[in-house]
Order: structure tokens, then sequence, then C-alpha cells
């Protein structure tokens, strides 16, 4: 129920309520798993119980055998009628290493969980007992499951014909670091651990291929991010033309960066529509959806830094266990976490080596942050490291290390070009939202009565909309605007929704430049055979590329309808005013006209007020953000993001020492996105970062046995907090415009999973710092709080002192 | 395992039991089905015949007969927490169940019989049946009987859940009593990482008898009372608590370790929970929900 525009009341800024909100709360969302269709088939994939192992035998025959299978495939099947799939961010780019990534494995598996063989029946029960039935004889071989330890000298290569298992190394390197070191006061070591968590979106993976029988053509109705270069990789490995495959991407519930292509199931499920002539359905189950990996860092950070706080250089050699290769763009994410060091701070002189390692646990994809979370965790839990061996506060360390606001644009040790911010504003507000003082005071006062009360702080610069050249990942997009006959409109664009919202943010863009109620705006994305050609959602870009290609659309379609009214009313085109969709004149009060009586005339009076434009009232345009860079500047460097967001955190929790538990009371973020477009939409994106952050932080944990074998397999042992786990969230907006975009947008939808994870650490060490405990190891479980404070050298006195 | 399993309703609870004593191996009973389904859907469990006994009206419902409190074994979890029978005679138990998770589906679906049967770990029924030595009536092919919870644990060959049903369940108030139950969880959403029911009585402030049993430690449950008997004849105090939560952890044998946390802390908390059980029936104005 959206208010009509009203002279200056614009809907860019407000709170508007979803478009695509209604269905899912009525419980009518058509997600990708409501879509069945006649002769409908299901598919159940085997997959490997070995982290590393021989394939000697696949025997289908006792599958084949049970009523209703319809079809039984293993790898050496498929190979034969598939070519490698595509990566979707290749490592060569970067000097890494290359793999062939199979649908189904074909001679060894290299992680537990990987795809071996399939069973497509007439139901999914079927399938699910015929797959059970499938033999497959395995020779198991040593695992390697610990990234440093798939360094070691001798350690087994996972992938035959590699010299070693260094995905790949990039030292990113800047100034004279031997010299900072040397002068500076101390040096201050911090080693971080990272654990493996995830994004576990609510709906899971799932597609389904239809044959078309008339146009020799499938249609993939599929969780997809991204559905145009989906569709290219699947032209390549399925050996068909681009052009004759279709993939529509419906509601989407929660992707986070899990729904990325490269996943064998994309091509595979289209190739068995293909074989049995009949739709075939794949859904993942929640056990399949916890194998995707991310996240998990090992830093050996040192600061050079100076008793005043001044950080003058930063060393950092980390390992990323990115897990066995795969063709989802995974991997990237460790390359961000070191492209986008040191973060905020203007620090000069950095030697940080970045080691992305194949192991045998399961792959990665990528996931919201994309390694730059990462780097905020490590970089967050470091500061407030030097912060504790000076004896000064977190805030102070930080407020002396921020570059100035006004310093932008700026230019980074690494190369990118950041482009507007106020750190250290962002920080203050976030400690006036959260009574900073107070808090303070609390904590003094709970010390004496024994109770364990931490503050923590933590910032997070959140580059997003990126672009790396070569590859698919791209800074623009493009939207269409057509405007009917009847005035209403249809908005169709590149780029996707994972269920955040964004078509409603471009609506408000739209409803303002064309000067229409946003109820008469539809907006279609994820149909390739509709939409522009687009790249669909990651890296924040949505609203910055989505909403600014349809600006300009919307603009070029409403001077064209200007011009219409102009030639109706007689009057000339500046004098035209638009207002709950009627036009006047400001030189003619008896002029008058409604927006789709001109739209009307747009398409029927084409030879006479409508000669002035090109019908339809249809435009198409591209947003290239201008600041991207991929020209190499004198060091080599690009600048690869066009917006450079950033927010800070900062939690208030209470550790129960006897348990070892972590409460967390108050939680407060300011963050800056540029211009907001809709207040809720961000504040929601902000506070599911928080959830992610502070579910990585104490509870959420993929784990493993030492032979590789994941030992989390549902909700029962992936534990992500509940709403009642939730502490009442601030949210403050600290906007700095972005000179390069439209309105001054920087992403919104990216940032916070590490500021927030490492406010809550950093809280925690704040609290337990009485007692000599310091923890850099994620998550911070009650069991392992316990055992800290257990081995903790001061034991637990009330009131001790700092 | 079938992957065309075969489904009877039966009416009444003998035909319940008449079909099952015909039936051979592969036979599930399920009523609210908040613990099969889960695991068929799982594919954990594929049963030949499912046996819903949920249209048996004689086994829902709770009733009081002086002091005794009488539940239907196919009593829903949220008839139990709000029933104005249980909060006064077992308060204990209204407040165990309510600390179950699982959300409105489970509370308003899964049945306290279930609950037993399904004899799980991490559940949060059984400590408080057996702190308030409860009984039990199963029925099987050779009929009705009636044995306490206690026997009912040690006893692997009861047959129920296939041969055997579950009918009622029987806990006798002994209102001089004091109670506490605390659970120890990682989020709200999380299963227990240790549980405590405690039942104490007093004479004043002197402990007269002290009965903790702790669940989510061990994969059996830890009842504690011969071990405690030392701290009765007097108040209870901080040195109290601390013996309490030392003999408790020692209580546990084997602690579960899983990722719920591992054993060493297990065994740890379970002193813990039990202490703070034990301090929630002592103070029972901020007690209940501790």
């Amino acid at each position: 129920m959206a208010d009509s525009p009203d002279g200056d009341l614009k809907y860019v800024g407000r709170s508007i309520r979803t478009k695509e909100g209604r269905a899912p709360l009525i419980g009518k969302a058509k997600y990708t798993s409501d879509y069945a269709f006649a002769g409908q088939l299901h598919a159940c994939i085997v997959r490997s119980p070995h982290a590393a192992a021989r394939i000697n035998r696949v025997d289908l025959s006792a599958a084949t055998r049970v009523a209703g299978v319809r079809l039984a495939m293993h790898g050496a099947d498929v190979a034969a009628l598939t070519d490698p799939i595509p990566d979707y961010l290749e490592p060569a780019l970067f000097g890494g290493k290359a793999a062939a990534h199979r649908c189904l494995a074909i001679d060894e598996v290299w992680c537990y969980g990987q795809p071996v063989a399939v069973v497509v029946a007439e139901d999914m029960r079927t399938a699910r007992y015929a797959a059970a039935r499938v033999q497959v004889d395995y020779t198991p071989l040593e695992a390697v499951v610990d990234a440093e330890a798939a360094l070691a000298v001798g350690a087994r290569t996972i992938v035959p014909g590699w010299d070693d298992n260094l995905l790949m190394h990039v030292p990113f390197m800047h100034g004279d670091t031997v010299a900072a070191f040397e002068s500076a006061d101390q040096v201050v070591s911090t080693e971080v651990k990272i654990h493996r968590f995830s994004t576990q979106p609510m709906e899971t993976r799932c597609y389904n291929a239809v044959w078309e029988h008339n146009t020799e053509s499938i249609t993939l109705y599929g969780t997809s991010q991204n559905p145009h270069p989906l569709r290219l990789v699947l032209a390549q490995t399925l050996r068909m033309p681009e052009n004759k495959i279709r993939i529509i991407a419906s509601t989407i519930g929660g992707a986070f960066g899990l729904k990325m292509h490269g996943h064998p199931e994309e091509g595979l499920i289209c190739l068995l529509a293909k074989l049995t002539g009949q739709p075939v359905k794949w859904l993942e189950s929640r056990e399949e959806c916890l194998l995707i990996g991310a996240r998990e860092q090992k830093h050996y950070i040192e600061m050079a830094v100076n008793n005043d706080g001044t950080v003058l250089g930063l060393r950092d050699r980390f390992y990323a266990n990115t897990g066995a290769p795969s063709a989802c763009p995974g991997w990237g994410m460790a390359f961000l976490t070191g492209l986008t060091m040191p973060g905020p701070y203007k620090v000069r002189d950095i030697d940080v080596q970045m080691h992305a390692v194949s192991t045998n646990k399961p792959s990665w994809n990528a996931a919201r942050g994309y390694g730059k979370e990462s780097t905020a965790i490590a970089l967050e839990l470091a500061m407030d490291n030097v912060a504790r061996q000076l004896g000064v506060s977190p805030v102070t360390v930080r407020l002396k290390n921020f570059i100035g606001k006004d310093e932008f644009p700026y230019d980074s040790p690494t190369g990118l070009l950041y482009d507007s911010g106020d750190y250290a504003g962002a920080v203050e507000k976030t400690l006036q939202a959260i009574d900073y003082d107070d808090c303070l005071e609390e904590q003094a006062s709970a010390r004496e009565s024994g109770r364990y009360i931490g503050i923590g702080v933590a910032f997070e610069l959140t580059p997003e909309g990126g672009a790396i050249p070569g590859s698919m990942v791209v800074g623009y997009d493009t939207s269409s605007v057509r405007v009917g006959p009847d005035g209403t409109v249809r908005l169709l664009t590149g780029v996707t929704s994972p269920g955040t919202g964004n078509a409603t943010g471009i609506a408000q863009i739209v409803a303002d430049e064309l000067g229409v109620d946003i109820d008469a705006i539809e907006v279609l994305q994820g149909d390739t055979n509709a939409s522009p050609y687009g790249f669909g959602n990651y890296s924040g870009r949505s609203t910055i590329v989505g909403g600014g290609s349809a600006a300009l659309a919307a603009q070029d379609v409403r001077l064209m309808i200007d011009k219409v009214a102009a030639a109706l009313l007689e009057v000339e085109r500046s004098s035209l005013v638009l207002q709950r969709g009627v036009y006047t004149s400001t030189a003619d009060s008896s002029a008058s006209v409604t927006f789709a009586e001109v739209c009307y005339a747009a398409y029927t009076r084409a030879y006479d007020v409508a000669l002035c434009i090109d019908p339809p009232l249809e435009a198409t345009r591209t947003f290239r953000p201008p600041s991207i860079r991929h020209t190499p500047d004198a060091n080599g460097n690009i600048n690869p993001y066009p917006s450079y967001s950033n927010a800070a955190y900062a939690t208030v929790c209470e550790v129960d020492v006897q348990t070892g538990q972590v409460k967390l009371l108050k939680f407060a973020v300011t963050h800056d996105c540029g211009k907001v477009i809709n207040p809720i939409l961000v504040e929601g994106q902000a506070c599911g970062a928080i959830g992610f952050g502070i579910g990585g932080a104490l509870t959420e944990d993929v784990r493993y046995d030492a032979s590789g074998r994941q030992l989390t397999r549902s909700f029962m042992d992936y534990v992500m907090p509940r709403m009642s786990d939730m502490p009442p969230i601030a949210v403050e907006h600290h906007d700095m415009p972005n000179p390069g975009n439209y309105l001054g947008l920087k992403g919104a939808g990216e940032a916070g999973v590490g500021g927030s994870a490492a406010a809550v650490v950093n809280a925690v060490n704040n609290a337990l710092q009485p007692l000599g405990v310091v923890m850099n190891e994620l998550p911070l479980t009650a069991p392992r709080v316990w055992a800290a404070i257990q081995q903790a050298s001061v034991a637990p006195t009330p009131g001790g002192d700092q | 395992m079938s992957l065309y399993p075969s489904y009877a309703r039966p009416r009444s609870l003998q035909q319940a039991v008449d079909l099952l004593s015909g039936l051979q191996g592969g036979v599930v009973v399920i009523a609210g089905g908040q613990e099969i389904l889960p695991s068929v859907n799982y594919g954990v469990l594929m049963p030949d015949v499912y046996v819903d006994i949920g249209g048996i009206e004689e086994l829902i419902g709770i009733s009081s007969v002086g002091d005794e409190l009488v539940m239907g074994a196919l009593t829903v979890h949220r008839d139990i927490q709000g029933h104005a029978d249980v909060q006064r005679l077992a308060p204990l138990l209204a407040q165990s169940v309510s600390a179950m998770g699982g959300g409105w589906q489970v509370h308003n679906r899964g049945t306290i019989g279930g609950n037993i049967v399904a004899m799980h770990p991490l559940y949060d029924i059984a400590p408080s049946l057996l702190a308030l030595q409860a009984d039990i009536e199963l029925i099987d092919a050779a009929g009705t009987r009636r044995l306490s919870f206690a026997d009912l644990l040690a006893d692997s060959s009861h047959g129920l859940g296939t041969k055997a049903i579950l009918t009622r369940v029987f806990v006798t108030a002994s209102p001089q009593s004091s109670w506490g139950y605390y659970k120890l969880k990682n989020t709200s959403g999380a299963y227990g990482s240790a549980n405590a029911a405690a039942v104490l009585e007093t004479e004043g402030e002197i402990l007269t008898a002290i009965r903790v049993v702790i669940g989510a430690a061990a994969d059996q449950l830890t009842l504690v009372s011969d071990a405690l008997a030392g701290l009765t004849g007097a108040a209870y105090d901080a040195a109290a608590g601390a013996e309490i939560e030392r003999i408790c952890a020692q209580a546990i044998g084997t602690p579960l370790s899983d990722h719920q946390g591992d054993g060493t802390w297990r065994r740890a908390m379970a002193g813990v929970v039990a202490r703070r059980a034990v301090e929630a029936a002592l103070l029972p104005a901020t007690g209940p929900d501790s």
C-alpha cells in the first residue's frame, strides 16, 4: 500500500514495504522446488563416504532393477556426454593451478560428499531407495585435511599431476615493511584462526530441468544467483549452444553466495532431463547443503606499532583451507582477504602473503563477505591485541590509525581506490548508540560482584560491486523500463534478488524517475529469455548497478513521455508538472492530461502527437560505475571495486565463567552505504549480517574427523542463533555519498559478517581480561571458553584487577 | 526397510495391541510423529508398517486422583505445560516440558509418550520423571502392567514402540518437596548440553532429602541421591553447593562428547546444572526459569 508521490515526497529514502514480500508471508511464493511438471522425475545423488579414495568400480545394476528407476549413471557415463565445468573464476587468471571439474567423479574422489553416481526415478523416495543400492568399490587414500599440513614436504598431492597442494600464492606488498618493523617501538603478534562456517539459506539448492521437445532445448528452473553466466557454463558443459538453454530463477529463499554457480548438480540435472526427455528435479538436503564450505583461514599477523598506538607496518602470512578444487568461485574469498588488507587503517608498509590451499575437505563456495569478513576478523582481533599489549583503549587504537575522512579518494597499498567514508565518525556514533561510557561503568561494577561483562568494538571495510577482468564477475549491469499504453510499468533487470528486496529498492528509484506510483511497477528478474543480459546478485551490487541502470532507462522513457505530454497539451516541455499521475503546465492553467492518457497517445498516435518519439515506451540502459579501473597502474594494480561501504560495530556481552556461555546484551552498528534508498531494507541486511557474525563467532562450526569425514550433518549439529538469541540491535546510518555512483550509492548487502563476529570475540576477550584469557580462535563455543578459563593462569577471582 | 510401507490406524487400544502382536519386524508405532517423521524424512528410518495410534482417544488427557497425576501417553506437550493439575501436583514436570525445544510444532504435536519411548539422552522430560519417581503403564500381548520409570529405564526388552504401547504416566505429588530444573544449551534452538532435575525436602532451613537426576551429559540418565546424603541434616550453603557440583560431576561415568560439547566440559557441566537445579529448588522465587 504505497503512498503516491506527492510533491517532493519521493520514494527514495523511505521505508517502503517490499513489493515481493507478500507472497512468502502468505505462503504463496513460488520457490524452485514448487515447480512441478507432467512426468516429473526426481534425482538422488550418491556421494563419496571418503575424503580421498580411488574409485575401482561403480555398480549401478541393483539400483536400475528397482521398479520406478528410469536412469542411473556413474562418472564415466556422464563424462562421455559432457565437458568439464568451466570455472566461475579461473585460478589461472591469478597465477593459480587448474583442475578439471566433472559433474560426477571419475577415477578418484577428492572430498567427502563428492558426487559419484546419480539415480533418476519416478518419485524421490524411490530415487533415494535405489541410490542406496549403488555399489561403489573404493580404495581409500590418505586424506589431506589441514591446510598447513597439506603444504608440508611429502604431503600427498590431492590432484594427480600437481606438484603440491598450493592452489595459489599471492603476495600483497607495498612500501618498506622491513624498515617499518625496525623503526617501531614494538611488534605485536596475533594468531587468528577462523573456522569453517557457511551461510545455510533456509531454501536449499534445487534444480528442475525440463527438456523442451518442440524446440530441442532445455529450460532450467534453478536456484541461481547468476542466471545468464550460468547459461554460458551450462552451454559449455552440455555441449549445447547458449540459445538452446533458458534459465528461470524464481523466488530465492536466501543465497549469500552459496547459489553462485559451478556446482556439479547444475549441468548434471540438465543432462538427465535431456536423456530421459522428462523433467528431472533435484532438491538438496540440508546435509548436502552443509557440505559447501567457506572462510576457514589461519592468520599469522605481526603489527609494528609505536607506543602511542600508531601502526607502522603489517605482516600477515595466512593459509586458507579452500577444500577440494571446484568450479565454484569460493577460493576467490582467500584472494580478496589479501587484497583488502589493511582495511580501514592507514598503514602503508605491508607484506601480506596469501596462500590458498587445496585439501580433501569439501569445496568452498562464495559466502557473504567474500573474504572481506576474514580481513575484518583478522585485523580487528589483531588491533585489540595491540590495544591490550599497549594498555590503551581499543577505541583509541582504531581512531589513531583510521584513514581520515578528508583523505578520500584514498589509494590503498594494494591498489584499491576507496571512494569516501568517515570511519571515526561511524565509531563515535556506534559508541553513543551503545552508551559506551555507561557500559564501562556497568562493567566495573559487575566485576566487583564477580560478573564478567565485556565490551567489543570492531570495524569492517567492505568493498562492494566488484569486477574482475576476464571473468563473468563484472562491474556493470543492465535494465529495461517498459511503460505500457495504460501507463503501468514493466521493469526488467539483469540483477537478481536472493530475497533481499532489491526489486523494491530499484522500483523506488524508477517510481521517482518516472513520477509514477510504485504499485504501477512490476519487476521481473531472473529469466534469461526475458531479462536483459545480466550478471545477477553478488558483491552488494544489485542496487548500485541494477538501480543505476534502471534510473538511466527510466529517465529515457520519462523524456519520451514528457515529449508526448507537451505535444498533447501544446505547451513547452519545460513547463510540465507531473503530480499524482496528472500532467499540468505552469504555462497554461487549463492544460491537464493523465499520465495514462499520454502513454496511450504515445502508442496510438504515432503519426501526430507521438511523432516526436520512437515508440514503444521502452529503453534499455547499462550503468557502468566509473571508478572501476582495470588498466593496471604503475605498480601493476587495478581497482576492481566501485564502492567501499563500511561500518562500525559494538557489542556488550556477559560471560558465565562457570559454563563458558556468552550472552550478548546489546549490539550497535553504524553503517555507511552511501545514499540509503530504503532504510528497512538496509537495516534488514545489517541485522542479518550480524546474525551471521554472532553465529559464526559463537556456535556455528562445520567439523570433521581426522580422516576428513564431515561430522556436521544437520541443524542439530550446525547451531545457528535463533531470534531469541539475538540481542537488541541499534542500527545507525552514517552516509558518506559515493561520488562516482548514481545517487551516491554504495553496496549494502554484503557487509557485516566479519565486523560483527570480531566485535563479539573482542567483547568476550574484554570480559575475560581480569582472568588473563585471550582467545583468537573461533568459534568461542561455551566448552572452549570454559576450557580457556580453566587453563588461564589466574584463578577466577571476583573483582580481580585488569 | 520397505519402499512401499503399510499404514494402519487402529481405533482402539485393543485393536492396536492385537495388530502389533500379529506383525513381524519393521513396525513402528507412531502418534505425534515428531520423533519418527524427521528420521523418515532424513532417510535414517524406512519402516515397513506404521501403526498410527494417534486416534485412540483413551490415551489422551490428564486427570488426577488424590495426589496422583495421571497423564495419557498421547497428551501433547502444550497441554501438559498449562494444565492446572500438572501445575499443582508436578510443577517440575510442567517446567521441564516447557524447556523443551523445537518450537510450536513440537509442543503442539509431540506427545509425552513419544518423548519417553524415544529414550533420547538429550530430551527434557525423562530427568524430571525419574526425579519425581514416576510410574508408567504399558500394554502388550501379555496384558497391561505398571512399573516404575526407573525400572523401565533398566529394562532393554520392554518392546515399546514396536511390540508394546505406552499408555499412561503416573506421578505422585509429595507436598513437602521443592523442585528445580536447569537446562544448559548453546543457543535457544539447540539441544541441551546438560540438564538437571532436583527434588528436595527440607525442614525449615535444614535439608532432609536430595534427589538429583542429570540428563544430556551421558548416554543414560544419572540419578544422584545416596551420594548426596552427607549433605542432609544441614542448611544449604556455598560449600554445600560446591560439594553437590563435585559429586554430581563425578557421578557421570562416560560423558557424551559431541557437537554439544566435549566430554570434559559435559562432566563439569553436569555438576554446574545440578547445583543450579538445587539452588532453583531452594529459591522458588527466582528458581523456575533460571
